[in-house]
């Protein structure tokens, strides 16, 4: 598993251990909030980090986490920061579509690649990341 | 991680939890104040990184909660589960809770939207139960 790989299923792990406490019967609904709170906040310090870490890696030209098309983490200040989280909202509803007609399961991953540069799409729990560079750049060898 | 302390008086142990919980989104980027309002406009719980005038904000809120719901209705919209005023400063949002409670959140220009609005997304179901066991006590 390469590198990249790892964060993702770090992040698939933490948000799995929040929708387990999101799911825990509130007999002690002090302490259950308590616990969700706490997963839900290292859930987003994580992608947080990971925004941050992506960014850093030669060849990257952007990075940023959206929840329901709007930002929810980003590595610095875009100024197509909103386009994308449209971009994303508009991928995903279009692939989840052809996604269920053609039995694909859930959507784990879109790239688009332009003339000039490319977006990939992952999602990783209730988010969707995403990652733009050059076209010419191959994502899969820069983040390994 | 699960508090060892056993409250004897539960209502004091739910007012705290809500102070937390307004706490932490309080920590959230740009987020400067988190209120809950009850329905008549009254600010129950505050915290805050500026002076702000509570009377006012919270009769604000409601009144704006209130005119959105409306209108929502008015086009078929049946339940409002959140507004959002965005103005050039920053955003306020306000989500109902339970009995006529709202949380309303005042953030800066800075902070991320989608941030914010999940915080808040995921913390009414949380709320909504303090609540009901808050005011059955």
């Amino acid at each position: 598993m390469h590198w990249f790989e790892s964060q993702l299923a770090d992040l698939d792990r933490l948000a799995q251990e929040y929708t387990q406490a999101q799911q825990k019967q509130a007999g002690d609904i002090v302490n259950v909030s308590e616990n969700t709170r706490l997963k839900r906040s290292q859930f987003i310090d994580a992608v947080q980090a990971l925004v941050d870490k992506v960014i850093k890696i030669k060849g990257v030209g952007a990075c940023a986490a959206y929840h329901d098309g709007l930002i929810l983490a980003q590595a610095a200040q875009s100024p197509d920061i909103d386009a994308f989280g449209a971009v994303v909202q508009e991928s995903i509803r279009a692939a989840q579509q052809g996604g269920s007609s053609l039995r694909l399961g859930d959507i784990q991953q879109i790239v688009i690649v332009g003339a000039i540069n490319k977006l990939a799409m992952l999602s990783v729990g209730p988010i969707i990341l995403c990652i733009s560079c050059p076209k010419d750049i191959n994502l899969a060898s820069v983040l390994s | 991680m699960s508090s060892n302390v056993q409250f004897l008086d539960p209502r004091k142990s739910q007012n705290s939890e809500i102070d937390s919980i307004l706490r932490n989104l309080m920590s959230i980027q740009g987020v400067s104040a988190a209120a809950i309002v009850d329905s008549d406009g009254f600010v129950t719980h505050i915290h805050r990184d500026f002076e702000i005038n509570t009377d006012a904000i919270g009769a604000s809120v409601q009144v704006v909660f209130g005119a959105a719901s409306r209108a929502a209705q008015h086009v078929g919209h049946h339940q409002t589960n959140m507004v959002i005023s965005e103005s050039n400063d920053g955003y306020i949002l306000s989500t109902p809770i339970e009995a006529g409670f709202l949380l309303a959140l005042v953030t800066q220009r800075e902070a991320l939207l989608g941030r914010v609005r999940f915080e808040l997304k995921e913390t009414i179901p949380v709320l909504k139960k303090l609540f009901t066991s808050y005011l059955a006590n």
